[in-house]
C-alpha cells in the first residue's frame, strides 16, 4: 500500500516559468530556444535519430505532451512515434503548436555538420536543454564509433531517469519571504518594424574568447558583465540617434541560473531574471561607467536572499486557492497582460549566457563550435543570446524585426574595441525574403 | 577572406554584401564564392497565413451561399411571405461589418463607425418596411442608432492612444452608464412623450460608484502599484 501511495502520477503540473511560457503561448509566438552544434564531419540522419530515439526515455521531462487543464496546463508522458529528426529550415525557432508533431515540444535538425535541437521553454531552461543535448552528442559521437565517457555533464542513456531531475525547485526553495522587483516602469523599448511572424531573422557572431576576456578583464569585469554593458551602450547610443521626446532608461533582462545559489539536480526552469539597466537622464555615461554600473548591479543584487524573495513571490501566486479557482481561459489574458507590463515593458532586450559549453576531452576533437538562439520576443526586438566552446564565443541577435541596426552598431562597438568578428546571417541582401528550396 | 568596409566585421566568403549594413562586397583579391553552400539554410517551413483578400473571398461565398439558399426555400416555404429578406438583409449587414475592414485599408474610425451603423440602420429601416414600422422606426430606432453611434465613437477616439487598464475600464463604465440612461430617455419619449429616469439612473449611479474608486486608484502612484500587485496586472 505504501508502496502505491507514493507512486508518481504519470502527469505532473508546470512549474513557475512553465506556466507562464504557456499562458503568452499564441499561434504566431512560442518561448522556445535552439542549441546548435557545429561537428567537424557532416551529420549522420540515421545515426542522429537512433541517438534521439535512445535519449528520449532517458529524459522523460523532455518527451512529454503538454494538456490543457480547466485550470492549469499540465504535462503528461508522450508515448506517440518520434520526434523525428528534420533537415533544418531557414527560420529557426518557429512557433510550437501543442497538436503538431504528436504532441512533441522539442524538435531537432541537421544542416551539413550542424545539429540543431529546439525545445519548448516551458519544459527546461538552457542549464536542462544543455544537459541533453551534450548527451545527444555524446550518443551521437558513440554510434559513429567513438568512446565517451559518461560524467562531466553528460548522463547515461543506459541508467533510468531520476526523480530529482524533474523536481520543482521554485517549489522546494520557496521562503517564508517574498518580495516584488523594483522595476523600472518603462524602458527603451528597441523595438522595429515587425516581419510576419514566421520570418526569423538570425544573424551569429563568433569571436574570439581569449581576446573578448582579456578585453572584459580591463575593465575588471566577467564576460557576461563585458557584453552586457556593451549592449546597453549601444541601445543608449541609438535610443539617442533616434532623439526621442524624452529618453528612458536602457535595461536588460538578464536570466540567472539559480542552480549556483540553490543545490538541485533538476532538468526543468529554475531561472529568474536580473534587470541591470543604465538612465540616460541622469547624464552622459562612459562605457567605463556602464560596466562598473552592470557589474556592481550584479554582484549586489544577484544573493540568495533576495533572489529567493523574488521567486517565491511567483510561487505565492501560483499556489494562492483564489487564483488557482479561476479557470485557465479567465488567467492566460491576466498573466499575458501580466507579462507584457512586467516582463515586456521594463526591458530594452534579454541577454542570456549559458556560458561555457563543456564537453569530455574524447568529445572535444568532434565538435568545432557551438551555437545559441533565443526565439522570437513578443515584439519586434532583436533578443541577445551567447555560448562559448573552445575559444569561440557565439553572440547571436535574433528577433522578427526587419532592420538590423542593434546587432550592426553592438558588432561594430566590439571592432572597435579591437575585437574581430567574424559574421553569418540568415538575412538576404534586398530584405527579408528568402530563397525557396 | 573579406571585410565590411562600413562595420569592421569579418564577412562570409559568399556574401556579396554586408548583412548587417547592406554595403556590397567588393574584394578584387577574392570574389564572392556563389558556389558555397550556405552556413544557414535556405528552405523555410511555415506556410505563410491565409491573406486577407482569401478571407474576404471566403467569408462572401459563406454569406452569398447563405443567401442564395434562403432565397431558394422561400419559393417553397412559405411563399406568400417574402422571409427570405430578412436573411439577405442580415447576409448585408455581416459583410458590412467583417468583410469590408478585410478589403477597405485604412479607412479611418469614423468611417468604419459610420457604415457599420448605416448597415445596422438599413437593416432595421427594411424591418420596418416589411413590418409597416415606420413610426418606430423614425421615433425609436434611429435615436438608438444615433446614441449607440455616438457612444461607441466618443468611447473610441478617448482611447484610440492606448490607455492604461484603470482609465479604459472608468471610460467604458462612465460610457455604459450614459448608454443606459439615453436608452431609457429614448424609449420614455417613444412610449410616453417625456422622460422619468428610472432604472438607468440606478445603473448610472452604479457605474459612477464604480468610476470613483478607480479615478482615485488611478491618480495616486502608490495605490495604483499596490492595485497592480494585488491583482496580478
Amino acid at each position: 500500500m505504501r508502496n502505491m501511495a507514493r507512486r508518481e502520477t504519470p502527469w505532473y503540473k508546470l512549474d513557475n516559468a512553465g506556466t507562464l511560457y504557456s499562458a503568452i503561448q499564441r499561434e504566431e509566438y512560442s518561448a522556445i530556444y535552439r542549441f546548435s552544434a557545429w561537428m567537424t564531419d557532416p551529420v549522420d540522419p540515421a545515426l542522429l535519430q537512433n541517438a534521439i530515439d535512445r535519449c528520449m526515455p532517458r529524459f522523460p521531462g523532455f518527451a512529454v505532451r503538454i494538456r490543457r487543464g480547466f485550470f492549469w496546463y499540465y504535462f503528461e508522458p508522450n508515448t506517440a512515434p518520434g520526434p523525428y529528426l528534420k533537415p533544418d529550415v531557414a527560420d529557426p525557432c518557429q512557433p510550437v503548436r501543442f497538436r503538431e508533431d504528436n504532441g512533441y515540444l522539442v524538435r531537432f535538425y541537421y544542416y551539413r555538420n550542424r545539429i540543431s535541437f529546439e525545445a519548448f521553454h516551458a519544459l527546461a531552461d538552457g542549464t536542462g536543454g544543455l544537459v541533453f543535448f551534450r548527451t545527444l552528442l555524446a550518443e551521437y559521437l558513440r554510434l559513429q564509433g567513438h568512446i565517451i565517457p559518461c560524467g562531466s555533464g553528460l548522463l547515461d542513456v543506459t541508467e533510468a531517469p531520476r526523480r530529482e531531475e524533474r523536481e520543482d525547485a521554485y517549489a522546494r526553495y520557496a521562503g517564508e519571504v517574498a518580495r516584488a522587483p523594483a522595476l523600472i516602469r518603462r524602458a527603451y523599448s528597441n523595438r522595429g518594424e515587425p516581419e510576419p511572424f514566421y520570418t526569423f531573422h538570425v544573424t551569429m557572431g563568433f569571436v574570439p574568447v581569449d581576446q573578448i576576456k582579456s578585453k572584459a578583464r580591463e575593465y575588471q569585469a566577467s564576460l557576461t558583465e563585458y557584453l552586457a554593458a556593451g549592449l546597453i551602450w549601444v541601445l543608449l547610443e541609438k535610443q539617442h540617434r533616434e532623439r526621442p521626446h524624452r529618453e528612458r532608461p536602457v535595461a536588460l533582462a538578464v536570466p540567472i541560473d539559480l542552480r549556483a545559489l540553490f543545490p538541485t539536480d533538476t532538468l526543468r526552469n529554475f531561472i529568474l531574471t536580473v534587470q541591470p539597466s543604465v538612465d540616460p537622464a541622469l547624464g552622459p555615461y562612459r562605457f567605463a561607467d556602464i560596466v562598473s554600473q552592470v557589474h556592481h548591479y550584479m554582484r549586489l543584487h544577484i544573493n540568495p536572499q533576495e533572489l529567493r524573495a523574488l521567486f517565491t513571490r511567483n510561487v505565492r501566486y501560483e499556489r494562492n486557492p483564489a487564483l488557482q479557482l479561476i479557470p485557465r481561459p479567465l488567467k492566460n489574458p491576466v498573466m499575458a497582460y501580466n507579462y507584457r507590463t512586467r516582463g515586456v515593458r521594463p526591458y530594452s532586450a534579454t541577454f542570456t549566457n549559458p556560458g561555457v559549453f563543456r564537453v569530455p576531452p574524447e568529445m572535444e576533437p568532434h565538435i568545432r563550435h557551438m551555437e545559441v538562439v533565443l526565439g522570437q520576443a513578443t515584439v519586434a526586438r532583436p533578443h541577445v543570446s551567447a555560448i562559448s566552446y573552445g575559444n569561440t564565443l557565439e553572440i547571436t541577435f535574433a528577433g522578427t524585426q526587419r532592420d538590423a541596426e542593434t546587432e550592426r552598431a553592438f558588432f561594430h562597438f566590439l571592432v572597435t574595441q579591437g575585437i574581430p568578428v567574424r559574421i553569418e546571417s540568415n538575412r538576404r541582401p534586398g530584405g527579408s525574403s528568402k530563397e525557396e528550396d | 577572406m573579406s571585410y565590411c568596409v562600413n562595420c569592421g566585421v569579418e564577412l562570409n566568403s559568399a556574401a556579396s554584401c554586408c548583412p548587417l549594413c547592406g554595403t556590397p562586397v567588393l574584394n578584387p583579391r577574392q570574389k564572392a564564392d556563389e558556389t558555397a553552400p550556405a552556413f544557414f539554410p535556405t528552405r523555410r517551413a511555415e506556410v505563410a497565413p491565409v491573406s486577407k483578400r482569401a478571407m474576404a473571398l471566403l467569408l462572401t461565398a459563406m454569406l452569398g451561399s447563405v443567401a442564395v439558399c434562403c432565397a431558394l426555400l422561400n419559393l417553397v416555404l412559405k411563399p406568400h411571405i417574402p422571409w427570405y429578406l430578412f436573411v439577405v438583409g442580415a447576409a448585408a449587414m455581416l459583410w458590412v461589418w467583417t468583410v469590408f475592414p478585410l478589403l477597405a485599408r485604412k479607412v479611418p474610425l469614423w468611417g468604419r463607425l459610420t457604415l457599420d451603423v448605416g448597415a445596422v440602420g438599413l437593416y432595421v429601416f427594411l424591418i420596418s418596411l416589411a413590418l409597416d414600422g415606420g413610426t418606430w422606426f423614425r421615433n425609436l430606432a434611429i435615436p438608438l442608432l444615433a446614441l449607440s453611434a455616438a457612444v461607441v465613437f466618443s468611447l473610441s477616439w478617448l482611447l484610440r492612444r492606448g490607455h492604461s487598464l484603470l482609465t479604459t475600464a472608468t471610460m467604458s463604465l462612465i460610457a455604459a452608464g450614459i448608454f443606459c440612461l439615453g436608452v431609457e430617455a429614448c424609449c420614455d419619449w417613444y412610449l410616453y412623450s417625456g422622460f422619468a429616469p428610472g432604472w438607468s439612473l440606478v445603473v448610472f449611479a452604479c457605474c459612477v460608484g464604480l468610476c470613483i474608486p478607480l479615478v482615485i486608484i488611478r491618480r495616486i502612484p502608490s495605490l495604483r502599484e499596490e492595485a497592480r500587485r494585488r491583482f496580478h496586472f
